[in-house]
């Protein structure tokens, strides 16, 4: 080449390497860079084969940036180039020289170089350069130039490169920020919000958009069983069996559907649910959730699914309130209701115990429970003689204790009627049966007074049988003449009455199981003997005294802890 | 309460949903009533107008990511316009552009529902 011609190529590619140089490090975007470094050395060395390897310093492999002329890898490929550090750093290598080391990166691999791409302190990468379309050997200026613009370049992507990444980290950023506002503001809105629908829809919402997924669902184990509370985009719905095994099957982690799930639960794979999570509240399995893949395809992060995580605990632990809210409420409302009940149930029993001429009276009554389901009576009749009545309905609570205001309505209905005890006895038995259930019943004691005569006329159904002592006797009679317990069968034999003369100082104690089954710590009963030896003992005392000693002593007996309703009505004659 | 608002309106034969202040977890249940009376009145071909829009949250978004498919279906779609920088900042984060056409102004919008219909 005559000196002249040289002298004007030098100048040339002098005027090239500036006007690129400025180019490339005007130039933010390292594609751009790339593409135009690629395509200026190609030119002017006429390659037809050209690539950019990055260094990936993690994985210690090359991944294929971008790519010219080649067939054989495409760009994202991963590649590996085994020199030494110190050989890294030449300015630049020819395949020939070294080609255990490195990749075959086009079908003929003779004469083609590769440039080191690196600034003073950082290896970047290479930049391969295939062989000569006229298959001559490079020339020295060509690789000068070549050289030349690489270190410049490297420069420029340098910085673009850093440029991307800060980018990116602050997109990351922006994203953590922006989950943690929506954390922040969820958590505020949970805690306004008591409706368990527009709870799960706005969690369903939020996870929709943060997420940037169309498929999921929330499976909730309720008190009364687990369901699914909300879904988007399923398309083929779960049957409860479904919902039963997912919940069994989910872990309380993330877990990535394989197989084995897809077996247990088809519609998982029909409705393309990619990941299910299991939320737990102190230690207990409450809640799995479902989601799909992302619309963009991405796979979720490990943040991802942190995110998801925290938003699921912030929305489960609302939806939770909400039942114990509920629960609560409930309570408070049936509380309330029993206290109502056992106002109206009070009313129906005397109060005070009325004042009967010629006797001693004593009567009361202590429930276990908020309810109870004894009774007692004393009432006038028309002619002006007395009924003393006692029963117990089985069971306790609210259905006790209706039947047994039942039983005191029928009583006072029939006070007036002009018709045998016996009798009447056996109209409130058949109108018991034919209105319960047949595992209801009662029983049911009830005598009345003569005063003229002195005489106590009685029928006992089923009832404890009352205990009479005589004015100067030393035994108890038990008053057991009567029929059946109250509601077990309607009346075939009709229900006897018996007479029995009284006179000063006799006394009868009618009472309930509540007495003689007050159990003590040693599950012992208190029994019979024990009621009658206590009355025998306490003869002489008024009848208000003696049932307060009765009282005091079951309860004494029992450890202040009566498991039953204690009733106690104390007739002594005067 | 928030101060959020939407209304519907008709261009050129096209609903055109405006959306006014807030729209965040509180709000969200309004944008979903909205559409879901569209789309039960077989109306897909929606435009949402976000020129006053003043905030967007996740769950406002997810509004948006549970109810395309069934316009998409129907054969329609959502567009959305005018959107303030903060706004469509918050759309970019989480990666609607690639799923939504989110164009400068309402005009584009109807000009490109004329052009696939």
């Amino acid at each position: 080449m005559p000196a002249d011609e040289k002298e004007l190529q030098n100048r040339f590619e002098i005027k090239t390497v500036l006007e690129t140089s400025r180019m490339l490090i005007e130039s933010r975007n390292s594609d751009f860079v790339l593409n135009n470094l690629l395509l200026i050395i190609m030119g002017k060395l006429l390659s037809g084969k050209a690539a950019i390897l990055f260094y990936n310093p993690a994985k210690r492999v090359y991944s294929v940036e971008k790519t010219k002329g080649l067939k054989s890898i495409s760009e994202g490929d991963s590649v590996e180039i085994k020199l030494e550090e110190s050989e890294k750093s030449c300015s630049h290598i020819f395949y020939n020289d070294k080609p255990e080391a490195f990749p075959r990166l086009a079908d003929d691999m003779k004469n083609s170089v590769f440039f080191p791409l690196r600034t003073s302190n950082q290896h970047i990468g290479f930049l391969f350069l295939g062989s000569k379309v006229t298959q001559k050997m490079f020339a020295a200026h060509e690789l000068e130039f070549a050289e030349s613009l690489c270190i410049i370049s490297s420069v420029a992507l340098s910085n673009s490169l850093l440029f991307d990444e800060l980018k990116n980290t602050n997109r990351k950023l922006d994203r953590r920020i922006h989950e943690l506002n929506t954390l922040f503001d969820l958590s505020k809105e949970f805690n306004l919000l008591t409706d368990r629908d527009k709870i799960s829809n706005i969690f369903k919402f939020a996870l929709l958009g943060q997420l940037f997924i169309r498929t999921f669902f929330l499976i909730y184990k309720t008190p009364d069983g687990i369901s699914l509370l909300t879904h988007s985009g399923i398309k083929k719905p779960f049957t409860q069996d479904d919902i039963n095994t997912l919940f069994d099957l989910c872990p309380l982690e993330v877990k990535a559907m394989d197989d084995h799930c897809y077996g247990e639960v088809p519609a998982l794979k029909t409705n393309l649910i990619t990941n299910i999570i299991g939320i737990s509240i102190q230690g207990e399995k409450v809640a799995v959730i479902g989601v799909g893949e992302r619309v963009n395809k991405e796979t979720y992060s490990e943040t991802d699914f942190n995110f998801l995580k925290s938003l699921a605990n912030l929305a489960i632990v609302s939806l939770q309130k909400t039942y114990l809210l509920e629960e609560r409420i409930d309570k408070e409302r049936m509380e309330e209701e029993l206290s109502i009940a056992k106002s109206i149930q009070r009313g129906l029993l005397p109060d005070p115990v009325p004042e009967v001429q010629g006797v001693d009276l004593a009567a009361s009554t202590i429930s276990s429970r908020e309810v109870g389901g004894d009774y007692f009576d004393v009432a006038q009749t028309p002619d002006n003689n007395t009924i003393f009545a006692i029963g117990d309905v089985t069971g306790k609570g609210v259905p006790a204790a209706l039947l047994m205001a039942n039983l005191q309505s029928m009583l006072h209905v029939l006070l007036p009627v002009e018709i045998s005890l016996a009798e009447a006895t056996e109209r409130i038995n058949d109108i018991i049966f034919n209105n319960t259930p047949s595992d209801k019943f009662i029983t049911f004691f009830w005598g009345k007074y003569l005063h003229n005569q002195r005489i106590f006329r009685y029928v006992n159904a089923g009832h404890n049988p009352p205990l009479l002592l005589r004015k100067g006797g030393d035994t108890l009679d038990e008053l057991s003449e009567g029929g059946l317990l109250l509601g077990a069968m309607e009346t075939l034999s009709p229900y006897e009455q018996a007479d029995i003369q009284l006179e000063s100082g006799d006394m009868i104690v009618c009472y309930t199981d509540g007495v003689n089954e007050a159990m003590n710590k040693q599950r012992e009963e208190f029994g019979e003997e024990r009621l009658k030896s206590l009355i025998l003992q306490n003869r002489n005392l008024a009848s208000e005294e003696l049932m307060e000693t009765i009282i005091r002593e079951v309860r004494q007996f029992s450890n202040h802890n009566l498991e039953d309703d204690l009733t106690l009505l104390i007739i002594k004659i005067r | 309460m928030k101060n959020f608002k939407i209304n519907h309106r008709e261009s050129s034969g096209l609903d055109v949903l405006d959306l006014h202040g807030e729209l965040d977890a509180h709000t969200a249940s309004q944008l979903e009533e909205s559409l879901k009376t569209l789309i039960s009145s077989n109306k897909s071909n929606i435009i949402v107008n976000c020129s006053k829009l003043e905030y967007i949250a996740s769950a406002g978004l997810g509004v948006f990511m549970a109810y395309i498919e069934d316009v998409r279906s129907s054969g329609g779609d959502i567009k959305l316009t005018n959107m303030n920088e903060r706004v469509y900042n918050v759309f970019d984060l989480l990666g609607f552009p690639t799923l939504y056409d989110i164009l400068d102004d309402e005009r584009e919008a109807i000009d490109r529902f004329s052009n696939e219909n």
